[in-house]
Parts: C-alpha cells; structure tokens; sequence
C-alpha cells in the first residue's frame, strides 16, 4: 500500500524525522517498506526563477535570450517559448538539473552563438501535463531560488508498505500513524469533524433495514443533499495523485481519501435513485444478475451479500456498487453508506467473483466496527466542503449486532518466558497505551488491556507479547549464545537417499531434478495420474506417475545442445489414484518415492587410448548390481529377466529382493523415446525406495581372511546358443559340493566353425576349503561331475575335446 | 698366482667401472667369464698347482668368480632398466583415462550444508509427504478457513480437502503429533506453489523447516540458533537483521534478512527466512500444553539460498538439467 509522508503529517508530527528513520522503524516493526519513492528527487536543480528580462536572440528569429535570476545569481538563458516575458516566475532548470521527462541532464551550450545556462520548462517537460505550447508561469508570489518541488508541494515521499494480511487496521494513513506514533512516541491526533448540519434528520430522509445481521452487524447512512458534483480542489487531487489514484468527481474523491485517511470504505449512493430512499441489506437469492460500476454484468450467489432498494439491488456488499445508483454529474443528493460487514462473507463473494476491490481487500481482513460513524461523518464534512450542500441532522445507525470490545491478560512473568528477555513494566504498559489499547487494570505480575475494536488480529496474551516485542524492537532482544542439547533419539529419514546419491556420484551419475507437474497425456501413460482443480496449464495439470518423463526432458533438451553422453538420475515422489475414486483420504492415492537412473550415449567418446563405445544394457547391469550391493550389502539380490507384454522396456529385468519387486529396467522402448525426440537407446533402471527402505539389511560381521590356497579349473562348452549362463551356472552349482564358491564367465565365442546355431561359454570355477588345503582328487572329482552334468543336461560338448 | 687372480680382478673392476652400454658390457662378459675367459683360464690352470695350495687358490678363484658375475649381473640389470626408460617414450601431456564422478544437484548439496549445520546444533532431520491434506498444511496450522492469510501462499488444489503442500510446516504437526517433547529437527523437502514459471518464481521449490519445542524455549534462543547458521552458512562477518512478520502459526513472528552485496551492485537487504515462536492454537491442535512448553520454528527456501550462494539469477536454470550447469558443481 501506497503512503504519503505529507499526508501523514496531518495526523502526527513527523518533521523531525527522517524518512530513513521512518522506513526503518517501520520495517523492524513488522510494514515492511518496499519501495521508497522521493517525488522531489526528479526536481534536483530545478528552482523558481524570476526573469529579468527577454531579448530577441540575434541569430535566431524564434529563440528569445532570458536573464533569469535564482535568488542569486542572473543567468543567461536561451529560450524558444512565445510566452516568455520579464517579470514572470517560472520553472527554471539549472545546469546539472535532469529533465523528468525525457531524461535529457542540462549543460552549459551556446546555441546559434549564444550561451544558455540551463532551460526555462514546460508543463509537459516538468512531467506534470501535455502543455507544450509554452513554458509554465508559475505564481507570482512564489519566492525565486524556492526549490520547484517546494513551490508545487511535491516534495512528498511516498512509502511502499507490505502490509501482511493480519494488519488490517494498518491499511490506512491514520493507521500507519498510530503505528508511528507507537514507534517514536508521539501523539496521534484525529482530524476535527465538526459539521454544520441543518435541514431535517437523515432518517426522514432515507431508511436502512438489515435482514442479514450476521453479515452486516453495523450499517450507517448519512444524507447530504443538494450538493454540486464537479471537480475536486487541489489538496484532495493532490492527496489521492501522491498515493496513486485518479481523481474522479469531488464526491468519489472524497470516499476514496476517506478510506485511505482511516481504513472505512464508503459508498454514495445517488438517493434520488434508491427506490423508496430505503437501503435493505440482504441475501442476494438465486439467479441474481447485476451490473458493477465497472459496466460488467456478475452473476451472484444465492448467500452473497447486497445492499438494495425496495426493488432492486444497488451494490454488492463491500465489493464493488452498481451503475444504476452510481454518482453522476447530475446527482444532486447522496446517501453515504458506512459499514462494517463479515470478513469472511466479503471474502467468499470476493472470490466468487475473482473481483478483488480496495474495499473488499479491506472489509475481508476485517474493519473497524466503531470507526464507520467517525467515517461518515468525515465524508459529509470534506463533501461539503467541496461539493457543498446541506448535511442532514445525525446518521441512520443500523446496529443490530453490537460489537463490544474484549479484554485480555498479560503477564509479565510470560513476556519473558516466551522472549527469553525482561521487558520493564512500565515500557510494555506505554507500547500498548500506544497502539491504542487501553489498560484496565495492573499489578506487579499482570494487566489486563480492553483491545481496540480495530485490531482483529489480537485476542490471546501472545498477541499482545508479540505486540511489546515488534514495537519495543526485535533487535534490541539479545541472541542466547549457548544453547542446550537435548539427549532425544536422533533421527535422519533422508539418511538412505543422501547414501544413494553419493554411491551414484562414485558411479559417475549426475542427480537432476525436475517438474512434478505434467500433462494428462504423458501422466497417464505411466499410471492413474491425479489431477488438479487449478492446473495453470494445459501441460502442468497432473502429478507425475513416474519419473521417466522428467528425465527424457532433461536427455532430450541435453541432445538438443549436442551433450549426448549422459548419466543422470532423480529421486523424487510419484503419485498415482488407488481407484477411480475421488480423493477423500490418505488411502486413495499413493505417494511413493522413487529412483530413476539413466545411461544413455557413449560410455567412452573420442578418446586416444580407446575408442567410442556406447553404452548397453550390461553398463547398466553392472551400475545396478554395484549399486545395490553398497546400498543393500549382504542382502540377496536377484535380477530376474523378463519378457512382459506391457513393460515399458526392451530386454527387461527386475530387481528381486527377499521375494519383493523392488524396481526393474532395461533399455526404454522406442515409443517412449521417440515421444519426447530423444534418437539413442536409453537404458534404465527405476527402483522404489519406499520398498527398498524396509528391506532388512543384515549387521555386517568380519570373515576371516583365506588362510589356504584356492584352486582354479576352466572349461569352455558348446551349447545351443539359446542357453543363458545362468543355466549353465545352476547346473554346475547343483552337480558340484560346497567347495566350489565362484562361477565366472570368461569368454563366449560364436563362429560357424562350432556348428550351426551354436556358442561357447567358457567358465572358470574357484574351489577351496576355509579351513584346510585341498586334494587334487576332490576337486577334480567336482570338476568332472559338473563337466558331466553339463553334457548330459544340455547336451553339450566340452570344448577342444 | 694368488697374483694374477688379484690381478685379474683389479683389471675386471677397472674395466667394468668405464662400461657405458650394454654392448661394451658384453665384451666385458666374453673377456672375463666366457668359455674361454680370463677367469676360466685361470681355473684351467688350477691343475698345474701344488697339492697344499690348491685349497687357498680354489678358495680365492671361487671369490673371484662370485664377484665378477656378482658385479656383471648388477650392471647389466642396471643398464638395461635405463634403456628401457629412453626407448618406450612416456607422454605425460597426454590425457589419462578418465574416470567421471558425478555429482549432486546444486540443491542437494545447499541443502546438505545447511543440514550439517543444523545436525551439528543436535536437531535431526524428517520428512513428510508432498500430498497433503488441508487440515496439515493450514487448518492445524492456525490458517483459518475463509482469512485472508491463505491468499499467502497460492496453492495448487487436488480436492477441496488435498493439495500440494504449499510450504514444509504440516511435517511440524505430523512430528509433534507422532512424539513427545522435546523435539528438534529439520525438515527438508519440496513444497508446491501456483506462481507462473518466471526468471524468480517456478512452480515448486524446496524449504527447509526447523522446529524445537521444550520447556524452556525462547524467542532469544531462536535468534541465537538462527544468527549461528547464517553465520557458519554465509560466513562470520555476515550482517543480518530481525524484522517483525505474520504467520498464522508463529506468534511473535518474524522475518531474518541478511546484507546482501553482489559484485558491482548496490547491496541491499535480502529476506532468507522467516519464523517465530509456535503459536499456542498450534500446540493445543498437536496435543501439547502451550502453558508448560513452548517452541520455535523457522522456514527458508533451499533456491534462493543457493542462488545467492552461486549467483544464479534465474530459478529455471535449476530445473533444466543441462548438463554444462550439472558439471559446475
């Protein structure tokens, strides 16, 4: 919200302090200051000028030469205005002065052989209006060498202040005052309303009836009649300018300064078009259409608030009023409305509507109740005094539901458990007497404060502890330098993820993360995605069901800046509905956490020492199976391959551990790809760690060292070439004793040579015993039978024999 | 002939000592311990010796024997070692064969610093879901229905009951609601908020929420906490400030900025994080007398942090997955 300095000072004195100041208490204190805006700044260098004389410029028929004099000193000043004249005062800017508008910074030049210390200005080129047609002749009585910004009063610094959605009474500039004067310890002092009321009383002029009383507990109605709608005066255009609003009419403008002088919104109603110059607050009922001031038709709900006459609706209650009672320049006689209505009704028609007004904004963080008379009194006074005409006598006051003010303990003893830090009594007395609160009673340990009906924010002791440590200074609170450790059990849930990402990195793989939003069509090809109600797009409007769409993006935009070797993987949550139900519970949708990682690419490219090679599946099978014996070490893991109709890969395995599917993977099928242009094999692995986590990994326990020799055999067989070596390997393992521990494939050969349809697998068998040597009988013994086994089983033949 | 076999070894070591190569050294062998060298020679002639002799001149011709072939075999090892080394030509200019490391996100690895920090300080660390349900996410914590204060935080709704969770503050509730005080932990995670993807805003970020409830808890114990990190984060000589803020479920609450001052900028205030002390309504949602304990809790945005840090200035960056940007850090 936008806040005047000037305006500020009508209601507490602040010339003696800086507007850094000013900014900084404010700040600490809880209005953040945004945005410092120093109108007089543009101005620099541009001072009222009294011009002394003006002659015809020799060289040039249209250019006249000014002696312009700043209080000072005269200088010379060529000038091409036709209005210019001795003895005017005017807008003039001095060498150093930048132009506000356009930017242009003055020098000393000579322009068709004549010097020209500066420039006498325009309207236009002050930034202050179109006018060009000649320079602006300012007020006679202004005195030269007066700063320009001084002469005009737009000396003003206008405040930016984030006001947080608690702060409500703080939205106004009576306000912020009280705030200041809290801060610095000054007096705030209301404006004087002393009316000159005459003619009859507003009730025989006009009635109000409230059959919502909830929602409108307090409505006042105050008649001015007669009156002459033209434009504002100076002052008020100027006030509501500085903060950034358009004049209208003296009547609007009136209601507008009153809301942003004290936080009350208001409304004038044209009472010659208020059908039976009766205000009845109601229900809206079904099927209402009405049309806002703006000129647009709004279709209400059945329990939203409005404000009509005996036959229709004239505004929507707190929100916006409508055409057909509006102010006009004919208008003669008005009925101010000055309300308090139920935040959270405002607030539900607010957002039906999407239509968010300075009026709504501020009846929905909650008004002052007590304030709506002071504030229709205010208005009738300024429109009188701008528009004239004749204030009837008292106010129409509505009030079925009394707004009482509440009361509140404080204890002392609990200001300084919550703060850590003892605030005098009598200081936190004076900060609440300050913002307004009014001490009932006190003693040693505690007072009891009645809190101001404009503060909505505030019912409970630490509402009021809050209130002592942001005006008394969070900074001036000392930082405890040694803090206690308590001896709970600690806990890490993210201890497992932190171990994957590091065994990963070891592994050369790059962690990425990506959106959690995708499109339905990708969603759900990958799981029974949920949806959103406010999607921003088309493309964000469901969770992701798997990770592999956020991870072909990232391939896909690498391949597309030519980084074609890639490593990457996520760990994030995926979600997906439980059934088509609706989501009512925890139990219909699941959120499990999952591990994508992917190679795609070369795993070596362009290299002296060797040459390119692309990565394949058996990368990927040797990373998952390194991977998993570090991250689950002594568990048994078995990846299983599978031929599965619907998986998502080519060449596809699972990941098995203690008979549980904890992930699976293989090369990602063409479709997949080609769905987001990536052009290369992309292999993959996707393992669920919400399973993984509760896997039981056993206490690793020393084995001793070999302390005997182990003992090699190889032997190599031709086999039908549909034989896998895991086969081969469990046949072994079943035809040899516990003194055969390791089966390793080192070779496979293919030719025509070893007959059609025919490999070789060569495997090397590791024998030994953990407590003694062995004999060459025993283990030539295994040996055989395996070689036998093998034969017999899958009809093979040993090699080279 | 004890001489000549003195002899013979004077001129083997005087010869030995002027031989630069393995050609030279081979003359040397054939002079010397060939077939028909000087020292096979003199074992010839071991025959013509008389009977009580015979003994002192084997033993002496033995030692001989030993010592040339002993120095011989040295030299030649030696030498050959050397012509090793300037025939196979070594290029250390060229590129070893590399082996790639990965890395974390730079996310995770801001967030890692700023959890060292806090575990050190004896908070642990938990975690909650990313689908949460109204009641977790504002209505325990003190968000009432219809205030203005939800307008805070613009939230992507699943139901009128389930959303994204719009900040990491319901894992609070799930961890008081689950254990008793004391309790101190962090709570990292990914938080959801309908903003439009711009240069400062994306539609989901990472907080980190920190918590603390006990008996003795106190406003100034959360300054010092929180002046501790940013201290050990940014760096001893960091400025920072405390400004007063509104949370609905902090009360006194307030916002830490620090002093910020990128290369050739003006420097200004930075807001990094916000918190306060837990607010009673939200110990009594959780079950927790507020009269007895009392508690702190704070927030903070993982990417601003580690955009400050980095001098990255725009969030998407962070969310592409270039890999040029993922082998920065």
């Amino acid at each position: 919200m936008k806040i005047s300095i000037n305006w500020l000072n009508d209601y507490i004195d602040l010339k003696n302090i800086s507007v850094d100041e000013i900014v900084d208490k404010l700040t600490y204190a809880g209005l953040e200051v945004e945005e410092v805006d120093d109108q007089s700044k543009k101005f620099e260098n541009i001072v009222v000028g009294y011009v002394n004389e003006v002659k015809k410029h020799p060289n040039a028929d249209k250019l006249s030469l000014c002696k312009v004099n700043d209080g000072e000193n005269e200088y010379s000043v060529v000038c091409g205005a036709p209005n210019v004249s001795a003895g005017q005062k005017v807008a003039f800017a001095k060498v150093g002065a930048v132009i506000p508008n356009g930017g242009m910074k003055l020098e000393k030049v000579k322009i068709r052989g004549e010097v020209s210390f500066g420039m006498i200005c325009s309207e236009r080129e002050l930034g202050l209006g179109d006018n060009h047609e000649g320079i602006m002749v300012l007020d006679p009585s202004l005195k030269e060498g007066l700063s320009f910004a001084e002469a005009m009063e737009m000396n003003d610094t206008v405040l930016e202040i984030a006001i947080t959605p608690n702060r409500a009474d703080a939205l106004s500039h009576i306000g912020i005052a009280r705030e200041l004067s809290a801060l610095f310890d000054l007096q705030l002092k209301y404006p004087d309303v002393n009316l000159k009321e005459s003619g009859k009383k507003s009730e025989e002029l006009a009635s109000v009836e409230i059959k919502n009383s909830n929602n409108c507990p307090r409505y006042i109605g105050k008649v001015v009649s007669n009156v002459e709608i033209k434009e504002s005066p100076n002052w008020l255009k100027k006030r509501l300018k500085s903060i950034g609003l358009r004049p209208i009419n003296n009547v609007v403008d009136v209601t507008n300064f009153v809301l942003y002088e004290v936080g009350q919104p208001l409304h004038a109603f044209d009472l010659d078009n208020l059908g039976g110059k009766k205000i009845i607050v109601r229900d809206a009922g079904k099927n209402t259409k009405f049309t806002t001031l703006d000129s647009k038709e709004r279709n209400l709900q059945s329990n939203d608030l409005m404000i009509c006459d005996t036959n229709k609706p004239v505004a929507i209650a707190g929100v916006m009023g409508g055409e057909n009672s509006e102010v006009t320049s004919t208008t003669k006689n008005l009925l101010i409305e000055s309300a308090y209505f139920n935040p959270s009704s405002i607030r539900k028609t607010s957002k039906n509507l999407g239509l968010s007004t300075d009026a709504s904004y501020r009846f929905e963080r909650g008004t002052d109740p007590k304030i709506t008379k002071w504030a229709a009194i205010r208005a009738a006074q300024l429109i009188q005094t701008t528009a004239g005409g004749i204030i009837a006598k008292g106010e129409i006051d509505a009030y079925p539901k009394r707004i009482t003010k509440k009361k509140v303990f404080l204890r002392y003893s609990r200001i300084e458990k919550i703060l850590g830090y003892k605030i005098n009594n009598s200081t936190v007395k004076k900060i609440l007497t300050k913002l307004g609160f009014e001490i009932k009673s006190a003693t040693k340990e505690k007072l009891t404060a009645m809190l101001p009906t404009y503060r909505h924010d505030i019912e409970r002791e630490i509402d009021l502890i809050e209130e002592v440590a942001r005006i008394y200074g969070y900074n001036k609170i000392p930082e405890v330098s040694k803090i206690s450790v308590t001896l709970e059990e600690k806990v890490d849930h993210s201890a497992l993820n932190d171990k994957v990402r590091e065994f990963l990195n070891s592994l050369g793989f790059y962690e990425i993360i990506t959106n959690s939003l995708l499109s339905e069509d990708i969603a759900s090809r990958f799981g029974s995605a949920i949806n959103l109600l406010n999607p921003q797009s088309k493309e964000m409007s469901h969770l992701r069901t798997s990770l592999i769409p956020g991870l072909l993006t990232s391939i896909s935009n690498n391949i597309k800046v030519n980084e074609k070797d890639l490593q990457f993987f996520e760990l994030g949550k995926v979600f997906e509905k439980v059934s088509a139900a609706n989501i009512n519970d925890f139990k219909d949708f699941t959120e499990s956490e999952h591990l994508l990682l992917a190679l795609t690419g070369n795993r070596i490219r362009n290299e002296w020492l060797e040459k390119d090679s692309p990565f394949d599946v058996y990368d990927l099978k040797g990373f998952v199976e390194s991977f998993l014996a570090k991250i689950l070490p002594g568990v048994i893991i078995n990846l299983k391959s599978m031929n599965e109709l619907e998986s998502k890969f080519d060449n596809s395995f699972r990941i098995i551990c203690e008979n549980q599917n904890i992930g699976l993977g293989g090369n990602l099928k063409k479709e997949f790809c080609t769905l987001f242009d990536v052009d290369q094999d992309v292999y993959m692995i996707q393992v669920d760690l919400s399973v993984l986590k509760k896997i039981n990994i056993p206490k690793k326990i020393f084995n001793e060292l070999l302390k005997f020799p182990k003992v090699y055999r190889d032997v190599a067989f031709v086999l039908d070439v549909d034989i896998t070596s895991d086969q081969v390997i469990h046949i072994i393992k079943e035809a040899t004793t516990n003194l055969l521990h390791n089966i390793k494939l080192f070779d496979i050969f293919q030719s025509e040579s070893l007959g059609k349809g025919k490999k070789s697998l060569a495997f090397q068998l590791e024998f030994f015993n953990s407590n003694r040597t062995l004999t060459e009988e025993e283990v030539e013994k295994d040996f055989r039978n395996a070689i036998k086994t093998v034969e017999k089983i899958f009809n093979a033949q040993l090699r080279g024999s | 002939m004890i001489d000549k076999i003195d002899k013979t070894r004077k001129s083997f070591d005087e010869d030995l000592s002027k031989i630069e190569n393995l050609t030279s050294l081979e003359d040397l062998r054939i002079k010397f311990l060939g077939r028909k060298g000087l020292v096979s020679q003199l074992f010839e002639s071991l025959k013509d010796i008389s009977k009580e002799d015979k003994p002192k001149v084997g033993q002496a011709l033995n030692q001989l024997k030993i010592h040339t072939q002993a120095k011989f075999d040295e030299l030649k090892e030696k030498l050959e070692k050397g012509q090793k080394s300037s025939d196979e030509f070594v290029d250390l200019t060229l590129p070893g064969r590399k082996r790639v490391i990965g890395s974390k996100h730079i996310l995770t690895q801001t967030l890692d610093e700023i959890k060292d920090i806090f575990r050190g300080l004896g908070f642990s660390v938990y975690e909650g879901p990313e689908l949460e349900s109204d009641y977790y996410n504002f209505e325990a914590l003190n968000f009432a229905p219809d205030h203005p204060a939800r307008d805070m935080q613009d939230t992507f709704f699943v139901t009128d009951k389930f959303l994204l969770r719009t900040h990491t503050s319901p894992v609070q509730i799930r961890l008081m609601k689950e254990k008793k005080p004391p309790l101190r932990a962090i709570m990292p995670g990914k938080v959801f908020r309908n903003e439009a993807i711009s240069a400062k805003s994306y539609c989901l970020f990472h907080q980190v929420e920190g918590l603390y409830v006990d008996t003795d808890v106190t406003f100034a114990e959360l300054k010092g906490t929180l002046v501790a990190f940013v201290k050990q984060f940014f760096g001893q000589d960091i400025k920072y400030r405390f400004r007063a803020s509104f949370f609905p479920f902090t009360e006194p609450s307030a916002e830490m900025d620090i002093w910020w001052e990128p290369k050739g900028k003006q420097g200004r205030w930075m807001e990094i994080l916000g918190c306060g002390m837990v607010d009673p309504n939200v110990l009594v949602n959780v079950g927790i007398d507020p009269e007895k304990y009392t508690g702190y809790a704070f927030g903070m945005g993982i990417e601003r942090t580690a955009m400050r840090k980095y001098g990255i200035d725009d969030i998407r960056i962070l969310f592409d997955n270039d890999k040029r940007f993922l082998t920065q850090f």
